[in-house]
């Protein structure tokens, strides 16, 4: 067996966002670019138990349906009204209905008609009945009203102590 | 997102993150990181497609256990289609007539008053 020379074509790449994102901005006449948070280390903690016996966390960017807030989709227009500036926790015993209609998504491709491509609580559910971990008792709303600095002095603190009121051994963080 | 996961992980707490937007996590740095390179929306499966979902929790739930340090990022093998060219059309203005992107600005404009007006309720402005 060998690799062919039939190349993928050159687009064909992780889709570069921060320099796409760029420059549509500036070319709607804006120059005052958005600057993304960037550090050179990362933190790291092993699991101190196996997953199976650890307690798992959801932590989502999807916002709670609220009807007075006008479209929220699927297929919705980017809505600003629908963000959330506080973070929110939900029961993960029962289901929830969230949305991404706040957030800056692919309006061409993803039609947003399915909820778990962005908030996995059922399958999670499904995953810790059979074991795979155990599912916290609360998931969290975490904003994205692009303050680093609120997300980092406040949503983060919040979410880091609901976590450990819950006893929360691992966290999955999906953002949209 | 990822400055979260880094808060979480600083404290104790291990951090999977799933998501799309590749050099927007890669850039902040976080320990652990499944990639599916979908439009964004996507980050936990296809559409409609429960078997791509299961498949996409299960290499995320892999990796946080497997992962040896931080900055770990496994990209998941599953093509949203065959040609990639969705890849092609995200706010791309080389795609957009000189209309389009007045329209868009328009709409902007727009959108940055209503989020002006929703901090500033909020007290977050």
């Amino acid at each position: 067996m060998t690799d062919t020379m039939d190349f993928a074509p050159e687009y064909d790449v992780p889709l570069e966002y921060m320099r796409r994102t760029r420059e549509y901005y500036l070319a709607l006449g804006y120059d005052n670019p958005y600057r993304w948070a960037h550090y050179l280390d990362a933190p790291f903690q092993p699991l101190k138990k196996p997953l199976k016996d650890s307690t798992l966390a959801l932590i989502s960017t999807a916002a709670p349906y609220q009807p007075d807030k006008g479209d929220q989709g699927p297929g919705a227009a980017y809505n600003a009204a629908a963000k959330f500036y506080t973070v929110f926790s939900g029961d993960t015993s029962v289901d929830h209905d969230t949305r991404i209609s706040h957030i800056g998504y692919d309006r061409k491709h993803t039609t947003a008609a399915d909820s778990n491509t962005w908030f996995p609580l059922p399958l999670m559910r499904e995953f810790a009945k059979g074991g795979r971990f155990k599912l916290a008792p609360r998931f969290h709303g975490a904003p994205t009203n692009r303050s680093q600095r609120v997300t980092l002095e406040t949503d983060a603190p919040e979410i880091l102590a609901r976590c450990r009121q819950d006893q929360v051994d691992a966290a999955l963080l999906v953002p949209t | 997102m990822s400055l979260v996961a880094r808060y979480l992980e600083r404290n104790g707490i291990p951090t999977i993150v799933m998501g799309a937007a590749k050099d927007i996590v890669e850039y902040a740095g976080v320990p652990r990181f499944l990639f599916s390179d979908f439009p964004l929306g996507n980050s936990c499966g296809k559409p409609h497609e429960p078997d791509t979902q299961r498949f996409t929790l299960d290499l995320a739930l892999k990796v946080l256990e497997s992962a040896i340090g931080p900055r770990t990022t496994v990209q998941s093998p599953l093509r949203w289609n065959a040609d990639g060219d969705w890849k092609n059309d995200y706010n791309n203005v080389a795609r957009m007539s000189p209309e389009e992107v007045a329209r868009r600005r328009a709409d902007f404009d727009k959108v940055k008053q209503v989020a002006l007006n929703q901090r500033q309720k909020a007290g977050v402005a």
